[in-house]
């Protein structure tokens, strides 16, 4: 048994983890919803304000007024946006508490500490990516609502396209970020723990 | 020790420390277990058996003396080795089952696999074979909950053999099962030991598992207090 024959034998690969995590969220839709909405919330209130101003630009070049977003307006989406990180480490804090014993039996059958890491990273960077990409759109939305009423819906015309492009890049890499980020402690905690303590514990 | 001997216990100790009273979970035990062999440990809970379980698994470090498995000492092992130890050497089976909640029977079976580095295709098909071998050839995409009591340990089972292991450590594997159900769980296990030589290490309080076993440990007090042969 030695170190570098043993290190072929022990697998888990990024695809594995994928499957895995996919899984756990396809089959506990609740959880990963509760953390997909806290993550759009934030991204939505993000994209609507940046948005508002795109078209606000926009609306001032084709000859209308110079408006602005205010900015206590930004002040408000940096709370939103720690608030749902917050709620995000919270969420998958009880989700390691729910998972002790399967976490205790995962490492039962071959898991090392990397790969429960891995599992609860892979599961949050999808929630990531579909919490980003769901606030956008709201916030697309919410942004072209509150324009429209406030300068008329001719508005929709001038919504300019690289930037809205962009802001849905940036929107989903932030809410990615922001989602592993937030899962950090949790799924390093859930990595160190022991199997036996794991394993004997009653939620 | 001798050349067929699988598992050896050395003054195998573990201490505990409990609002400042050290409790012996374990307190010197020393036993050789041969290759193929069926050993059931017996005792009062509180008696050392799940601990001594965890120590043989590789699940928890001793506070004095060792234990070997085919010659290592496995306190010497590092991560790697030790989740290789635990993936491809030993299968665990446990009283409450504990099978992944959100994997259907067949996908439960093929996670050791997966560890082990078998390709995906080859992993479920070996699953697939072994779940039909303990009867479970219809249930192979059920969730564990949509699976009775017996049924969920006949899928631990398989689990626990998915990657062909030496050992098979079973901690009150009929704990949690009626009368029937308890049999074919023994029968299986008993069958698995006879057929492929699986060694099998089995904490139990049930009187049908000791009865069918090669030799029976009594531990009281975190020591062994008789070998019985069965």
């Amino acid at each position: 048994m030695s170190g570098r024959e043993t290190e072929r034998r022990i697998r888990f690969t990024l695809g594995d983890a994928l499957r895995l995590g996919y899984e756990y969220i396809i089959r506990r839709k609740n959880r990963a919803i509760i953390n997909i909405a806290a993550i759009a919330l934030g991204i939505a209130f993000l994209s609507t304000l940046l948005m508002t101003d795109a078209l606000y630009r926009a609306y001032a070049l084709a000859g209308g007024d110079r408006l602005g977003v205010e900015t206590y307006q930004y002040w408000l989406m940096f709370v939103a946006l720690i608030v749902s990180v917050v709620g995000i480490t919270n969420a998958m804090l009880i989700a390691v508490y729910e998972r002790y014993r399967e976490i205790g039996t995962m490492k039962c059958i071959g898991a090392m500490d990397r790969h429960i890491l891995l599992l609860f990273l892979v599961e949050s960077f999808i929630q990531g990516v579909v919490g980003g990409a769901a606030g956008y759109i709201i916030g697309l939305g919410a942004a072209i609502l509150s324009t429209g009423f406030g300068i008329g819906f001719d508005v929709i015309l001038f919504v300019p396209v690289t930037d809205s492009l962009g802001l849905l890049a940036s929107s989903m890499v932030l809410s990615t970020i922001l989602s592993v980020g937030a899962t950090l402690y949790p799924a390093f905690r859930a990595a160190k723990l022991h199997p036996v303590e794991a394993l004997s514990y009653e939620l | 020790m001798s050349f067929d001997t699988i598992i050896e216990m050395e003054d195998l100790a573990r201490h505990y420390e409990m609002g400042g009273v050290t409790i012996k979970a374990l307190d010197g035990v020393d036993i050789e277990i041969g290759r193929g062999e069926y050993v059931s440990i017996v005792g009062p809970s509180g008696s050392g058996k799940t601990t001594l379980f965890n120590m043989v698994g590789g699940l928890d470090r001793p506070t004095r003396g060792r234990v070997y498995i085919d010659g290592v000492d496995i306190s010497k092992l590092d991560a790697y080795e030790l989740a290789w130890l635990r993936c491809r050497k030993i299968g665990y089976i446990f009283q409450t089952f504990n099978l992944i909640p959100v994997l259907t029977a067949v996908e439960n079976v093929a996670l050791p696999t997966v560890f082990a580095g078998v390709p995906r295709n080859e992993g479920l098909k070996k699953a697939e074979k072994i779940l039909t071998s303990v009867g479970l050839g219809e249930r192979l995409h059920h969730r564990p909950l949509e699976l009775s009591a017996g049924q969920q340990q006949r899928v631990a089972m398989a689990r626990a053999m998915a990657n062909d292991p030496a050992i098979i450590l079973a901690d009150e594997p009929t704990g949690n099962l009626d009368l029937n159900t308890g049999m074919e769980i023994i029968d299986l296990l008993h069958g698995l030991n006879k057929t492929q030589g699986m060694t099998l290490v089995a904490a139990t309080h049930d009187l049908k598992m000791i009865k069918a076993s090669d030799r029976i440990v009594w531990m009281r007090d975190g020591k062994i207090e008789k070998i019985e042969r069965g």
